[in-house]
């Protein structure tokens, strides 16, 4: 590690240690509400006390989110991959989908709620909802820009319509089905909690929902850590294997 | 294959292409009859806007003519057709995911052909090409050069009779042209097809082809045909050559001036 | 066919679609456009919420405040992060890690902290528009000319200044970028902590009439909230037009 990363990890790591202990200092003086604001010591008890059931409602988020961002790939893939390949198509809807895109989704959940109920279902579709949109015009845009001239090669060379998709127009969206697929996980999960804190009876927004209503303040700073390391932790993961499928790209991406 | 080297490989008859742009259309070609025999290496020359380009699209069946008839082997031209031509294009127009070697067997890709055959046949070609220690780097490390190798290496792979190339060496710097030129010299008289070459430069002209073909300004005609009967490699320095250099550059001179006044 | 004429029609048959399966299906549950219209009539005229004025009032008035708070936090963390190289590298990161986390994660301890009240919607809102103004700000900053700020600070001008008087005009066209994207999140960020759980604002009442099933209501309360949003990203997308000229 040269200088400046060190220098840098220190004020990284440093910064974090000093909030730290003003913060357990700040709470221990009685500053503060221990209602309101927990000392960090408080948040570690109660991680080791209600960790099994925070990663329970992990677990349940994370498999709702799962399947919602399946859906959303699938959906968002294919109907990107026609919207950009039939010109006709694209420019009749295009608007429409960009509006779409654009709505705030929750002001449609309610509705959502009261056509679906409470539970699985409409957390995975609302988190679905989430989703498609940014895959969906991301794919789109990068089918209408594949670069002309390889497809005028593939078509020199003796290409079929078939072996135009699959050797030149789905290797180069690559790099842009990648970045879609990384915002649509945090879509996706955004939505499945958004519908957990609204009328969920499992999950972790509803662990995180019962936790403040509760008054619960050591459990809840510590069921937020939780699923915001998960988050991080699974944008990291998408970000590296984006990193590894796009070599070819070199620095440019 | 096209017959015997002399024979008509190519024959174009009486060929129009209009376009239709947002100011009004525009003429290409007009009425542009030639023929290409096998084995042969013939250059189109002309000023920018002649249509060499959408000639030589025609001669690959990208492009469709408006009248006229496109002939090869005595049938007609309905398409692109693999077994036919093959096309090097002025930007190389490699695909960037895939490794030289994958660039090279593109076309045999296509073909179905098993993946044995054509990885030997590619690594076959990487030593004419040079391109030996490369094979599995992708283009963004290779060379501008390196990368018209590759693209020329694909369309060899092939095995097509008829070779295209539209202005392969036109984004190179002037010594790599030279180079490339000679290269491609030894690579043609090596394996004999017909190659009908594209370019600006007078000099890649002289110094390559068996016969040049001069369009006139937009919209395209036929201008003149210069047979060049010499032995390779062309003294340049030669009188003949000299001579001939500036036959040639009297009359692209020409077209090359009616084109500027023509914007 | 002109493609406007496509566009118009595919949104008649859309309303003609949804008329036709709402009446069939369930018109309670589906609200189709003929109960939707009389819903929006009795709503504007103030007859099924007489309130309305004042929680449209309320709404956005929380806007303003998390809005104004996001500019004033993420213009002034945006510029510290992106003048002091050691700092950006150091917090850069950081803040790029924190914007992976869905935001609503944070909303639950906002609750806790500030009530069900309008602090929490203004804190929720502050929390989204924050993050792509302070980006904006430091994405411009790099991109700024450092040769101008050279010469500047070569005429003795202090950080403060070279900001304000260099830095600022020369990115102006990012900055609007974020601005307007900040905008959108938080009035997002208002609603959805409205909708969340509120006692009064635009997503408390569109709560209420989802609470007691009121469905044409609700749909009307819909519609009147999108005009609101749009609005506003109307106004916001002036206001960048004008900063595009500006810089060009």
């Amino acid at each position: 590690m040269d200088r400046i990363t060190i220098r840098i990890r220190i004020v990284q790591i440093v910064s974090v240690a000093a909030l730290l202990a003003a913060w357990e200092a700040i709470a221990r003086a009685g500053w503060v509400d221990p209602l309101f604001v927990p000392a960090p010591s408080a948040v570690t008890g109660a991680m080791l006390r209600v960790g099994a059931l925070a990663m329970a409602g992990l677990g349940d988020t994370l498999a709702k989110t799962a399947v919602a961002y399946v859906i959303s790939v699938v959906l968002g893939v294919g109907g990107g991959l026609v919207l950009g390949s039939i010109r006709s198509v694209r420019q009749a809807v295009n608007p429409f989908v960009i509006a779409l895109y654009g709505m705030p989704k929750i002001l449609v959940l309610p509705w959502i709620v009261l056509l679906l109920g409470f539970g699985t279902l409409p957390a995975v579709v609302y988190g679905a909802i989430h989703g498609v949109f940014p895959i969906l015009v991301l794919v789109s845009g990068a089918v209408r820009d594949v670069d002309h001239t390889w497809l005028t090669v593939a078509r020199a060379f003796g290409a079929r319509r078939r072996q135009l998709y699959w050797k030149v127009v789905l290797p180069a969206i690559v790099p842009t089905v990648l970045t879609g697929m990384r915002l649509g996980i945090v879509f996706c999960l955004l939505g499945v909690l958004i519908v957990e804190m609204f009328a969920g009876v499992r999950g972790m927004g509803h662990v995180l929902g019962s936790f403040a209503n509760g008054f619960q303040a050591p459990e809840l700073f510590a069921a937020t850590a939780l699923v915001s390391m998960a988050s991080i932790v699974i944008v990291l993961s998408l970000d590296a294997l984006n990193d590894r499928l796009s070599h070819w790209r070199g620095e440019a991406r | 294959m096209g017959g015997d080297v002399g024979a008509p490989h190519v024959v174009l008859d009486g060929v129009d292409k209009r376009y239709a742009t947002s100011s009004g259309p525009v003429d290409a070609l007009a009425c542009v009859s030639l023929t290409v025999d096998a084995g042969e290496f013939c250059t189109l020359i002309g000023p920018s806007g002649c249509g060499k380009s959408t000639l030589l699209g025609m001669l690959g069946g990208l492009v469709t003519p408006d009248a006229g008839r496109v002939l090869v082997d005595g049938r007609p031209v309905n398409g692109p057709d693999p077994r036919r031509a093959a096309t090097v294009f002025q930007e190389a127009g490699l695909f960037p995911w895939r490794t030289t070697l994958e660039n090279i067997e593109f076309g045999l890709e296509l073909q179905g052909v098993a993946r044995e055959r054509r990885r030997a046949a590619a690594t076959e070609l990487l030593g004419p090409l040079g391109l030996r220690d490369f094979a599995g780097k992708y283009p963004r490390e290779l060379s501008g050069g390196m990368r018209q190798r590759v693209a020329i290496g694909r369309a060899l792979a092939i095995d097509t009779p008829i070779v295209l190339m539209d202005e392969p060496f036109g984004a190179l710097d002037e010594q790599t042209r030279l180079l490339m030129g000679e290269w491609l010299l030894d690579i043609w008289r090596r394996t004999r097809k017909t190659v009908v070459f594209v370019t600006h430069s007078l000099q890649e002209a002289l110094a390559l082809s068996t016969r040049v073909i001069i369009m006139t300004a937009r919209p395209g005609r036929i201008k003149s045909v210069v047979e060049l009967p010499l032995p390779y490699p062309r003294a340049m320095e030669s009188a003949e050559l000299v001579a001939l250099r500036a036959k040639l550059w009297s009359e692209i001179r020409e077209e090359s001036l009616r084109a500027m006044g023509d914007v | 066919m002109s493609v406007a004429l496509i566009r118009a029609g595919i949104v008649v048959v859309a309303l003609g679609a949804w008329e036709v399966f709402g009446r069939l299906a369930n018109p309670l549950l589906y609200v189709p456009p003929s109960a939707a219209l009389p819903a929006l009539g009795r709503l504007l005229t103030l007859e099924s919420y007489p309130d309305l004025g004042e929680h449209l009032l309320l709404t956005l008035r929380e806007i303003a405040v998390a809005y104004g708070l996001a500019i004033a936090a993420g213009v002034g963390g945006g510029a510290v992060l992106g003048l002091n190289r050691l700092l950006g590298r150091a917090y850069g990161p950081i803040l790029a890690a924190l914007y992976a986390v869905p935001a609503v994660v944070w909303y639950p301890s906002l609750m806790l902290f500030f009530g069900l009240d309008a602090a929490s919607k203004i804190a929720f809102g502050f929390l989204l528009g924050f993050f792509p103004i302070a980006l904006a700000v430091l994405a411009g900053i790099r991109q700024v000319n450092v040769q101008l700020v050279t010469v500047a600070r070569a005429f003795g001008a202090s950080d403060l200044v070279v900001f304000r008087k260099v830095m600022l005009p020369a990115m102006l066209f990012t900055l609007a970028g974020g601005l307007r994207t900040g905008l959108a999140l938080s009035v997002i960020g208002v609603i959805v902590g409205e909708v969340l759980g509120s006692k009064a604002g635009m997503g408390s009442l569109i709560n209420h009439a989802y609470g007691l099933f009121r469905t044409a209501d609700y749909v009307a309360l819909v519609v009147v909230t999108l005009v609101l949003i749009l609005a506003s990203d109307a106004v916001a997308g002036v206001v960048e037009q004008r900063a595009r000229r500006w810089t060009e």
